[in-house]
């Protein structure tokens, strides 16, 4: 196998087989279980919820249709454009810069197929459910979910590894690969959605939902002037508790919704979707499906003027580098072994030595380790970010999220500070470096 | 002179600042009355920086505005391609380490006597301007960085508009002031300016695009603290004038960003009425903040009106003619901001939050 794919899956191993390991003991959120094609499972992950994975456990990511600055990019429903093809120059779908521009690394540079392995069907596959079969363009067969042609990423290499993309809003790469998974078992009027902290219970609308520690199991204290500020959530007459979902009688004909026995309130003041203000009244929290571990020592939070950030042990805000190219095939640039020149040139300009004092590394202690899969500890060659061979002199240990490095900003100074954030090309999404938000109270537009 | 300066500077901001002008000899409509516990505060609503405009933009842009933005720069310097380390990514780069820059293109600078501003150093000097109304000693260098660049300039520049539309679209851009101890809005020696942001939507009128005065803002005491400051000023005539201070001021120019300008010596001067508050914000922008702020702006957008990362860089640092470092290096330019308020209800009611509780 090419050197370039080589790098990401022992990166991937060593970081997986060395220092995650299960998730702490937890609530996990309940899906719809429809039927699905043979050697086809739900895994619940820890940060995704339940995603579709192969036979291995593979996560399976579907590539959307997007639109980017310069056209449009990825699978209509129905086919594939990933191919065995090695893409050589760049589509130019990011103005300023035409296409035709030569790709870094041609002697290495994977075809789409190669980073994404089509889930292939047998020749006599039939349609379950939501699931079909398409042909690819070199005549094979491979299952597609809801019409979107399916995939698993190199990147992954454990059951419940998400490292392929993300459906958080905040870290999805544009015009990138998301997990797919089955529907959340929720009543009609919700949504769940994938945060920093875990899978939000939402409304419909995308409004939280919050629960109060004053009330019983199944039954709401929320009277009088409460209800001013914190609407119970309704339940239609026809509604019938299921499982992890039950009504409580608020008065002769009005019924609220409650999940896992805590009655469940939109807060009045919320004016931004997937809004964590409410948990900021004493007694009340966000509602989730499902929460993440901790984070681990020494991350910590802090206030900046946009929400609340993760910051390393000395108070300095974390950031996550995100990267995919200019290539047809969107090939990710932000994982160990991808080819570094993207990053080194922004971080440091194309010198790597600057690029190491501005943007350095959150080194991990000797003793640094996590015991879930987001967070890891991981070996690498600091100039290049792949990942060090064992023993390898000059490898340094550092923190990684969803499997990439961590990094602060020498330009952050002052408490709170997060110069960095979005620095990079398209706001930081495209090829730059985005602080990891746990909170974000400030970016919605609102007209 | 063939168009009226209404018409050189756009409408309302030849209206504040006339206003401004003559403030001293015309009745404001204000009516002089203390606001209800001497308090009264404002919401920005509208802000773009000063810049002084004729209809063909001849007088103060004879060499024409500036054509080289990075599309420009990209076709001159690589015009059959290359690779995507060389030519792409190498111009990326320049963005944020423009020091490195090699490029020479011309970028023509705002000339001509007359510019929008404060005299911020209380004199005349040789490359000081006049006010549209007629005040000398006007400090706004960065008038003649950006004076005739299309990204700035009205009403379609995209870092004008987009910077003035998302001031009303973003919940970070909520910027406010609140003066209190006010005796009179009419004339009060002393009184204290407040900075602070909320946290709610804009009030509209029906047609959702007018902003009206009488909303109510809730008061972010968590987030906001490195906005947050306090101000002595005065109010003559119905213009609030400020003590110089230094501010840092949020004003994001797209979703998600964290931008905020760092003024030195910030100062206010604004026409007040019981509605709104209108006027100029003045002082020395730090330079290095406000090219990272620009910067803010992806290379697509800066695109868009030709504002090439390294040369604007440049020119920036040329024309820097405020606070010294100890190697006598100036370190911001004198700028303006025309700013435009509503007066709004101030609700205290959220306590300060512990980070913990967030989670």
């Amino acid at each position: 196998m090419r050197s370039y794919i080589y790098s990401a899956l022992l990166g991937v191993m060593a970081a997986g087989h060395a220092f995650a390991a299960s998730a702490p003991a937890a609530a996990k959120e309940q899906y719809v279980r429809a039927p699905m094609p043979p050697g086809i499972q739900v895994i619940v992950t820890e940060l995704e919820g339940p995603v579709f994975a192969d036979a291995k456990g593979k996560t399976i990511y579907k590539w959307p249709y997007q639109s980017l600055r310069g056209g449009y990019v990825g699978d209509e429903k129905g086919r594939s454009t990933c191919t065995n093809t090695v893409t050589t120059t760049s589509a130019g779908l990011f103005s300023p810069y035409p296409p035709g521009l030569v790709l870094p690394h041609l002697d290495t540079r994977p075809s789409c197929a190669a980073m994404w392995p089509p889930v292939t069907a047998p020749a006599d596959a039939k349609p379950v459910d939501k699931w079909t079969v398409i042909t690819r363009p070199d005549g094979a067969k491979q299952w597609a979910y809801d019409g979107q042609a399916l995939y698993t990423s190199v990147l992954d290499r454990q059951p419940g590894d998400v490292l392929g993309g993300t459906n958080r809003e905040q870290l999805k790469q544009m015009a990138g690969r998301y997990p797919v998974g089955p529907a959340p078992k929720i009543p009609p009027g919700f949504s769940v959605v994938t945060t920093f902290n875990g899978r939000l219970l939402v409304n419909a609308d995308g409004y939280s939902v919050y629960a109060s520690d004053q009330d019983g199991p199944d039954k709401s204290n929320c009277r009088g002037a409460c209800e001013d500020t914190w609407k119970p959530v309704l339940a239609p007459a026809l509604a019938r508790a299921d499982g992890e979902w039950t009504i409580v009688e608020r008065a002769a004909g009005v019924r609220q919704w409650a999940f896992r026995k805590q009655p469940l309130y939109t807060y009045n003041r919320d004016i931004t979707l997937y809004s964590q203000q409410g948990s900021d009244v004493p007694g009340w929290s966000n509602v989730y499906t499902q929460r993440v571990a901790a984070l681990p020592k020494p991350f910590q939070l802090i206030d900046t003027q946009k929400g609340v950030a993760v910051a390393d042990a000395k108070g300095r805000a974390v950031y996550a580098y995100l990267c995919s190219d200019d290539s047809l095939d969107q090939l990710s640039c932000d994982y160990p072994g991808s080819p570094s020149e993207y990053r080194i040139a922004i971080c440091g300009g194309g010198n790597v030595e600057r690029c190491l004092k501005k943007w350095p590394y959150v080194i991990a202690d000797a003793d640094a380790r996590s015991d879930n899969k987001l967070w890891s500890v991981i070996e690498i060659e600091p100039r290049s970010g792949r990942l060090a061979t064992a023993g390898e002199a000059g490898a340094i240990r550092v923190w990684a999220y969803r499997g990439s490095p961590l990094y602060t900003y020498a330009d952050d100074i002052e408490p709170g500070d997060v110069r960095g954030d979005q620095v990079g090309e398209m706001y930081g999404q495209r090829n730059g470096f985005m602080v990891l938000w746990v909170r974000d109270d400030f970016s919605h537009s609102e007209t | 002179m063939k168009h009226s300066i209404a018409r050189q500077v756009g409408w309302r901001a030849f209206t504040a600042v006339a206003t401004l002008a003559v403030a001293p000899a015309i009745a404001c409509a204000a009516d002089g009355t203390a606001p209800p516990n001497g308090r009264i505060a404002y919401v920005t609503t509208d802000m773009y920086w000063g810049v002084y405009q004729t209809p063909d933009g001849k007088a103060e842009c004879p060499d024409g505005l500036n054509k080289y933005g990075p599309r420009e720069v990209f076709a001159k310097l690589y015009p059959k391609g290359g690779t995507e380390i060389d030519t792409h990514l190498a111009r990326e780069a320049l963005k944020y380490y423009p020091e490195d820059s090699k490029d020479n293109f011309p970028m023509p600078e705002a000339r001509g006597p007359i510019a929008i501003g404060l005299n911020l150093d209380g004199k005349v000097g040789p490359n000081d301007f006049t006010s549209p109304t007629g005040e000398k000693g006007i400090d706004n260098a960065l008038y003649r960085v950006i004076g005739c660049s299309p990204q700035f300039r009205g009403p379609e520049g995209q870092f004008r508009l987009f910077g003035n539309r998302l001031v009303r679209q973003l919940t970070y851009n909520r910027s406010m002031i609140e003066l209190t101890g006010v005796d009179s809005l009419q004339n009060d020696d002393s009184v204290q300016v407040t900075i602070l942001r909320g946290l709610d939507p804009l009030l509209t009128d029906a047609g959702g695009d007018k902003i009206m005065p009488g909303g109510t803002q809730r008061v972010d005491n968590r987030f906001s603290k490195r906005f947050y400051n306090q101000l002595q000023g005065k109010i003559v005539n119905g213009v609030l004038e400020t003590e110089a201070k230094d501010v840092s001021w949020p004003w994001a120019v797209f979703f998600g960003n964290t931008n905020e300008y760092r003024f030195r010596g910030m100062q206010f001067r604004l026409q007040l009425t019981e509605g709104r508050a209108e006027g100029l914000m003045a002082g020395y922008a730090d330079v290095d903040s406000y090219y990272r702020t620009v910067m803010g702006w992806s290379t697509h957008h800066l695109s868009y009106g030709q504002l090439d990362p390294s040369g604007f860089w440049r020119k920036l640092w040329q024309h820097a003619d405020g606070y010294p470092d100890k190697n006598g290096k100036m370190t911001a330019i004198s700028s303006s901001v025309n700013i435009y308020m509503a007066q709004v209800y101030l609700d205290r009611g959220e306590p300060n939050i512990t980070v913990s509780q967030s989670r």
